[in-house]
């Protein structure tokens, strides 16, 4: 605002004249390579869901809908979507929840060593999401993972099994993996905006009184509803993501499809059996529940910068 | 007096009970790396016994198995190199990009700004098949500059985003100031602009080297040449074949020298990869 009233004259002055050819050098090649990258794949996929083209097919013909009506009635898609719903619905919740409590007893504490705790629990998340898979596949390895020879060793023997060979528990081994490397990211993020909660509050509530359980209850949470919100929904979008990576390096899908997620289920279709169209239509179905995630963090955002 | 002292050892008490906990959880972060760090020095039969169990010696060999047997030597160079690509491309498109984007009054400036910001929520590994579809088109499939290409494609809604914020915020005095001693719209972002945007600028480069390193779904699709693979690929496609060949040395081994260039990169750019999330929180 304070620019435009204060020099309307300049703009129009020869001066500032819009300098029309190192813009279009500038702005060009970014948006052509997002065109030819981005928007095009994107309408291609809305495009192709409506045909029932396949890797083999040379003349693909108009099926409209089917592909999103079949999706509904294909059990292995409805095994992996219900596979990602369980994911969505529990690690977010838990990743949020542990990286909540550690930021607020990172942000409270006055130990010296606090900065060090960050910087680790921050760690796991800059690991390929690959070197993660391996490296947890050996956590759950049946006779040389840690668990199992944990479990001996306090033992508790009976308990051992072959985490990801075995259908009731490979999904929650994925889940593991995934709440393991994200608590920390979001536990930066928490921590940035619990800086910007006053001091006064906390010490108002230790002159009443007030134990640590109680403030984190009673002052953190509520000051940061909107940061949760967005952090959780970012953290949801981020469970979708991420688990195709896990499920296809850690157990395939399998045992029996057991921990197929969506993005997996995608894939197969896709490059496995070569059903493009129907591929697609996955494609397009996922990438709406990602844009819906994605808009209600940016509707939690701004109306948390507008209180502010 | 001893209601002071109480106090004082209540406090002592509170900040041990913090700190053991905090340690507790440093090492459930921290374990399963060191675990795979020691273990990449074990023998084939140590593996087979206690898990816990530290090496007996160093065995180096590992390691040396690890990039005779493999691709491994190849895919740290392509991985290398898509990375120094993605982020020469980026900076070279993203920059001006956004600085034109924040301060010139242009035809279709609301429109560009409008789709890089819904293009964020375009992830690419939700369009893999459509995005395979075009790179095949385009005759780029198993194509290390193409990948590049792509990844720096894939990160400008991101880049933008974060670098439009920083320069909104540089004041334009500098700017008329440099135009009054005549220089020319390139000049003005070579020597204001970029000087004064460095710590987004250095954000955006720490967050999408390590997003580049670290990336897997679309290498998967793009690039089945097996010497043309980047690392992620290849590590998994060791371990694939470790699974019947049962080599686990080799494999930890390979997995340590993955995770030694982001270790080394976080070491240094820690304070910007941190700063950045503040400030963009997004994740690709």
């Amino acid at each position: 605002m304070s620019e435009k009233s204060k020099r309307p004259a300049k703009k129009k002055g020869g001066l500032h004249r819009l300098p029309v050819g190192f813009i279009c050098v500038c702005v060009l090649p970014t948006l052509l390579l997002t065109i030819t990258f981005t928007i095009i794949p994107t309408v291609r996929a809305l495009w192709m869901s409506l045909w029932d083209s396949t890797a083999l097919s040379l003349n693909p013909s108009f099926v409209g809908l089917d592909n999103y009506i079949y999706m509904f009635r294909d059990e292995y898609f409805l095994q992996a979507l219900a596979n990602t719903g369980k994911l969505l619905l529990v690690v977010p919740i838990i990743t949020i929840l542990f990286a909540l409590i550690l930021a607020f007893i990172l942000s409270q504490t006055k130990l010296r060593e606090r900065g060090l705790y960050r910087t680790i629990f921050y760690f796991p998340n800059i690991i390929s999401m690959t070197v993660v898979g391996i490296i947890w596949s050996f956590v759950f390895h049946p006779t040389m993972g840690i668990v199992n020879t944990f479990l001996q060793f306090v033992g508790l023997g009976d308990l051992a099994r072959p985490w990801v060979g075995d259908s009731a528990t490979a999904l929650w081994c994925i889940a593991i993996t995934l709440i393991w490397q994200a608590t920390g990211y979001y536990m930066v993020m928490h921590m940035a905006s619990m800086d910007g909660i006053s001091n006064e509050i906390y010490e108002a509530a230790t002159i009443d009184g007030a134990s640590s359980f109680r403030k984190f209850i009673s002052i953190t949470i509520p000051l940061m509803r909107d940061i949760i919100g967005i952090t959780f929904v970012l953290a949801m979008s981020g469970t979708m993501n991420l688990s195709f990576v896990l499920s296809r390096v850690m157990t395939a899908g399998g045992p029996n499809g057991a921990s197929t997620v969506l993005l997996q289920y995608m894939y197969q279709q896709g490059f496995v059996n070569g059903n493009f169209g129907y591929a697609m239509a996955i494609t397009v179905f996922s990438l709406t529940i990602s844009v819906i995630l994605s808009l209600i963090s940016r509707c939690l955002s701004s109306r948390g910068e507008e209180k502010r | 007096m001893t209601i002071n002292e109480k106090s004082i050892l209540r406090a002592q008490i509170i900040k041990w009970i913090t700190r053991v906990f905090l340690i507790l959880v440093a090492i459930v972060m921290m374990f399963p790396l060191v675990w795979n760090i020691y273990s990449s020095f074990k023998t084939n039969t140590e593996f087979l016994t206690n898990a816990f169990a530290l090496p007996s010696g160093l065995e180096w060999d590992n390691y040396v198995r690890a990039i005779a047997k493999s691709e491994l030597g190849a895919n740290i160079f392509n991985s290398l190199f898509v990375v120094l690509e993605t982020l020469c491309i980026l900076m070279l498109c993203a920059i001006p990009c956004s600085y034109c984007l924040v301060r010139y009054k242009f035809f279709g400036v609301k429109v560009i700004t409008t789709v890089y910001m819904a293009a964020i929520f375009i992830q690419a590994t939700y369009i893999m098949i459509p995005l395979f579809l075009q790179m095949n088109t385009l005759g780029m499939l198993n194509n290390r500059v193409a990948i590049g290409l792509l990844y720096a494609a894939m990160q400008f809604p991101f880049a933008i985003f974060l670098m439009t914020g920083f320069m909104r915020s540089i004041p334009r005095d500098y700017e008329e100031a440099a135009m009054i001693d005549g220089c020319g719209p390139a000049g003005i972002l070579r020597r204001v602009i970029i000087p004064m945007a460095k710590p987004g600028i250095v954000t955006v480069g720490m967050i999408s080297a390590m997003s580049a390193w670290n990336e897997y779904p679309v290498a998967l699709v793009m690039l089945t040449d097996s010497a043309k693979q980047t690392l992620p690929i290849g590590i998994a496609n060791l371990y694939e074949i470790q699974k019947y060949a049962t080599d686990w040395g080799a494999l930890f081994a390979a997995l340590v020298l993955a995770l030694i260039p982001t270790v080394i990169l976080f070491i240094i750019g820690q304070k910007q990869l941190l700063q950045g999330m503040n400030v963009g929180g997004l994740k690709g």
